[in-house]
Formats: structure tokens, C-alpha cells, sequence
């Protein structure tokens, strides 16, 4: 029995067979269930249309950053969205809670973005309600490089590829450890733990040079960098990015569009307020003597 | 057999008669609303049996375990469908239980060739105001029943009637904390217990006769081989899940 094309039509006696008689064991696996009732996981393009890019430039527009700092994750983005030389929108969020102790920073398509953040927070809900346990972090990372790997097709066209640094609270970390976990993805939905920082989008190649910097030389290392002094350190990194990237904003003074800065500890996922930031950002940037 | 109405009807008394045998000694559930939000508790012995459905949504039942996780399994993929493809906002318990759940309750339950699942559910939705909170319970022939101040689920009507005009006795108390609606929950169940272990034939006698005192024994009896576990959907609970159970140490600090 076909069941193509009849997603929405709930009212169809077939999607009431399925609806009302059959429950299939996901395995707590959200693709399949949305595989099951028809939702179209890619967007395919026609035939005649699909040549891969001859250049790809899939991490652009943009620029996230995440540290390991004393309590665990600070992971912060830009606001800027661009086409081109166009700026579109000065109020993009690119920092997204995906549950109580995960953040996805995104960069690159944002319809794709949002889409696999979205697939994620839901995928993890599902595994929990239906599995009756959270799933594992190693399982969450899979998850993610599976629907980056999905995504392969648009990314090869130069389209739609994502790039997103993915931080965690390990919350099966000794009570005196940091349980703060950084993971950076390449295209194909391999992913890489960072020890001390990750940073990816089109202005981090101005920043990751900074951030070695500062990790190795710095007074006061990253990771044991308090709250303050790592939002100050993101908050001027950013700032640097912005000089030089045009997809970046700084912190606009005029409407005041802040950075989005988010901690991730053993006590949940946070949002750095404005007042904070306002507070913090003078801090960052003394006047010059 | 549908041939011959009488023998039907009789296969279909048959059935409710069985099914409501098998339910009996079910541990009560019992859900009420308090000023955060809404609860559901039972006292348990080792089976989990207080769900998350989704974002505001939850879940207890009685009955057998197979049936319950597998009706558990049909809602919980069907919201969550639902809850992806348009917003979770947009997933509402009036359909799961009218559409979904007592469709296939009431096919089962009068399909007397086929198996019927030995089950009562109470379901619990977050309403955006507590105006809109609601409880719904759906029987194994499917009749739905909702309110909005609190519902139970029991191994007979008696016992379910005995524990409703307790808690419609109750005083009433919008604002009642978290503390409060737990114990007078876990009074509501242990009046469930005690009409349970009654002889069927007392069973016009609906009313309780027993006075709070007693009715904790009954439950420090109950936790001698069972533990309390209670869910709630609660507007405080940071982020777009509402569900959590309480930990041990929340029930016991109630309890003190």
C-alpha cells in the first residue's frame, strides 16, 4: 500500500490504517518515523538542474565561536545574514538550544540549518519519550553527522551545505570535572572533538589564529577562564571578526543587536542577557589612552 | 456472529465482563490540577507507568503492560508527527484521544473475533491559561470523559466513583502548590485502595470511610512493596517540555 502524496490528507482511509492500526517499533529513531508517514527528509533537485558546484564554499557568512571555559561550554554567533553583498537580515539567531544541555551553533544555508537543528531537537524529544531514557551523548553526535550526510547532495551542489559546531554537557562527568564538550563537522558528517575552542563561518579564519593565541599564551588560559572573562574574550573576538569579515556584525550600538552568547553547564543550557552583555561589552572594549 | 445480534451482544458482555475482571486490582491513578500546572500519581510496583507524550502532553494508564506500551507507542508517534510537521503547539490532546485512541480502543474492544486491550488511559494537556488544562480519561470501549480540575482511573466504576466524590469533597483550592495536590493525590489513591479490597457485593457503598489518618497508612503500606511516582506538566519547567516526574526526594519532602 502507497501511501505517497498523502501525508496531510489524514481524513484517507489509508492513512487511517496506519494511523489507527499499525504501530512499527522506531527503535526511538525519529528519521524513520517521519520516513513511515511520508515526510520528505531531502529536497532533490531535477535531474537537468543537479551539477555539483565547481567550487564549493560551503562554511560562509557568518561566524560562531565556542570556548571552553571553567563551568563548561560558552558558544556565542553574530547576528548578520547576507546574500551576497546584501546584508538581509541584522537579527539572525544561529545559536539554537537543541535540549537541556546541547546547543548547535549553525553556519552556511540557513533553511538547512534550521531544519536539521529542528530534526535534531525533535529526534532527541522522540528517543526520550518513547525510549524512556535520554539519548546518549554519543548518540546525539551520530545523529547530527547522519543528517549531515543526508545533506550531502545539496552540499556537493554548492547550495545547501551547513557546517555546525555542536556543544554538550557531559552530564555523566565527575562532579568536580568540566563536562563541557565541543565537536566541530566536516561535509560528510564526521565530527571532531575540540579540546579548548572551535570556530567556523566565514569570519573565523581572523579569529582561530587569536584563539590559539590566547589558549596557549594567555594570562589567564580558556579554560580557566570564569563567565566574564570568557564572554569578554568572545565578545572582542567577535568583534575582530567583524573588521575584517563583511558577512559579520559587531555589536550594533545604534538598536542594540548584541551577539547571541549561551553557556552550556551541568545545570542546563543559558542565555547571557543584554544587561550582561551591555555591562560586559564596555568591559571589552576600553577606551584607548 | 454479527449475523445474530443476540449472540453478539452477549460476546460483547462476555468481553466487558473479562476485561473489567482482568482490570480490577489495578493501582489507581489519580490527576489533578494545582497552581503550576497539573499532576499524575500513582503508587507502582516497579513498572514505570507515568509517560511523557509530548510537550504538554502526559500519560498513566492501567491494564496490561503490552497493551499499554504499544496505545502508548501509537499516540506518542502520532503527536510527534504531528508536532514536526506543523508546530507543537499545534498538537492537541482532543484529537489523540477522539481521532487516534478511542477509535482504535472501540474497534478493538467490539471486534469480538480479534484481541481487545485490557486498559484504561488518563491522559493530562498544559493548557496555555488553567482554564484550558485538560484531563482525559478514555475507557477500553473507548467512551471518552474529560474535565479540567482533576480525573482518575480505577480498576472498577465503583472505585472510580468513590475517588472522584472524594476529591469533589475536597476543598476547593485553585491555588493548592505542588505539596498540597500531591497528598491530597496520594489520599485520593489510597481511598482507591481501600474500596478496591472491598467485598464486590458492598459495592453500592461509594463513599469512603476512612479518615486521613488511615488513609496514609494505607499508603506507607503501599510504599512497603511499591514507591510513589508522580509526573508533572508544570508552566515553570524551563524550555518547550512542560513533563517531568518528581525526584524521590520531592515526594518524600511532601510527605513529611
Amino acid at each position: 500500500m502507497s501511501l505517497k502524496g498523502h501525508f496531510l490528507n489524514q481524513s484517507d482511509p489509508r492513512y487511517q490504517d496506519i494511523a489507527l492500526q499499525t504501530v512499527v517499533d522506531h527503535k526511538g529513531d525519529f528519521l524513520n518515523l517521519l520516513k513511515q508517514a511520508n515526510y520528505p527528509l531531502r529536497v532533490e533537485l531535477p535531474s537537468e538542474n543537479a551539477q555539483h558546484a565547481t567550487d564549493i564554499e560551503i562554511a560562509h557568512s557568518t561566524t560562531v565561536v565556542a570556548v571552553l571555559y571553567r563551568d563548561g561550554v560558552m558558544i556565542a554567533g553574530d547576528r548578520r545574514a547576507t546574500a551576497g553583498t546584501a546584508v538581509i537580515y541584522d537579527r539572525a539567531e544561529k545559536v539554537l538550544q537543541i535540549d537541556r544541555h546541547a546547543v548547535l551553533a549553525i553556519s552556511g544555508s540557513p533553511a538547512i540549518a534550521y531544519e536539521i537543528a529542528r530534526m535534531l531537537e525533535h529526534s532527541f524529544q522522540y528517543f526520550r519519550r518513547s525510549q524512556l531514557q535520554e539519548l546518549s551523548l554519543e548518540g546525539k553526535l551520530r545523529m547530527l553527522s547522519r543528517l549531515i550526510r543526508e545533506n550531502l547532495s545539496m552540499a556537493l551542489q554548492g547550495i545547501g551545505g551547513v557546517i555546525p559546531i555542536f556543544a554538550l554537557y557531559d552530564l555523566n562527568a565527575k562532579a568536580d570535572a568540566n563536562g563541557g564538550k565541543v565537536f566541530f563537522y566536516d561535509a560528510l558528517g564526521a565530527h571532531f572533538e575540540n579540546v579548548d575552542f572551535a570556530t567556523t563561518g566565514s569570519g573565523s579564519i581572523w579569529i582561530r589564529g587569536v584563539l590559539r593565541y590566547l589558549s596557549r599564551f594567555g594570562d589567564t588560559p580558556l579554560h580557566g577562564m570564569d563567565q566574564r572573562q570568557a564572554a569578554i574574550t568572545i565578545l572582542r573576538l567577535l568583534d575582530i571578526a567583524s573588521e575584517y569579515d563583511a558577512a559579520t556584525s559587531g555589536y550594533n550600538a545604534k538598536v542594540n543587536i548584541f551577539p547571541n552568547v549561551k553557556i552550556v553547564t551541568r545545570s542546563g543550557v543559558d542565555t547571557i542577557s543584554d544587561d550582561d552583555l551591555t555591562t560586559w561589552y564596555a568591559e571589552a572594549q576600553p577606551e584607548q589612552t | 456472529m454479527r449475523d445474530e445480534p443476540y449472540r453478539w451482544i452477549e460476546a460483547i458482555q462476555d468481553r466487558r465482563d473479562y476485561i473489567e475482571d482482568q482490570l480490577r486490582p489495578g493501582s489507581p491513578v489519580v490527576g489533578i490540577a494545582y497552581s503550576e500546572g497539573m499532576i499524575l500519581l500513582t503508587i507502582g510496583k516497579g513498572q514505570r507507568k507515568i509517560f511523557e507524550v509530548h510537550d504538554r502532553i502526559a500519560l498513566s494508564a492501567i491494564g496490561h503492560p503490552a497493551d499499554i506500551e504499544r496505545l502508548r507507542m501509537l499516540v506518542t508517534d502520532t503527536a510527534s508527527v504531528q508536532g514536526f510537521q506543523n508546530a507543537t503547539e499545534d498538537v492537541n490532546l482532543h484529537r489523540l484521544t477522539n481521532y487516534v485512541l478511542a477509535h482504535t480502543f472501540k474497534q478493538a474492544f467490539e471486534s469480538i473475533v480479534g484481541e481487545a486491550y485490557i486498559i484504561k488511559m488518563l491522559l493530562a494537556e498544559l493548557g496555555s491559561t488553567p482554564e484550558k488544562n485538560l484531563f482525559t480519561g478514555i475507557n477500553f470501549d473507548g467512551i471518552v470523559q474529560t474535565d479540567t480540575n482533576f480525573a482518575v482511573i480505577g480498576g472498577t466504576e465503583m472505585i472510580e466513583t468513590g475517588m472522584q466524590n472524594y476529591l469533589a469533597n475536597a476543598p476547593a483550592d485553585v491555588d493548592r502548590d505542588l505539596t498540597a495536590a500531591l497528598r491530597l493525590g496520594l489520599e485520593t489513591w489510597a481511598v482507591g485502595k481501600e474500596l478496591s479490597t472491598r467485598e464486590s457485593e458492598a459495592t453500592d457503598l461509594e463513599e469512603t470511610q476512612i479518615d486521613t489518618t488511615q488513609m496514609y497508612e494505607i499508603v506507607d503500606a503501599a510504599r512497603e512493596d511499591g514507591e510513589i511516582e508522580a509526573g508533572v506538566l508544570a508552566t515553570t519547567q524551563q524550555g518547550s517540555s512542560k513533563f517531568r516526574l518528581l525526584t524521590a526526594q520531592e515526594v518524600e519532602a511532601a510527605l513529611q
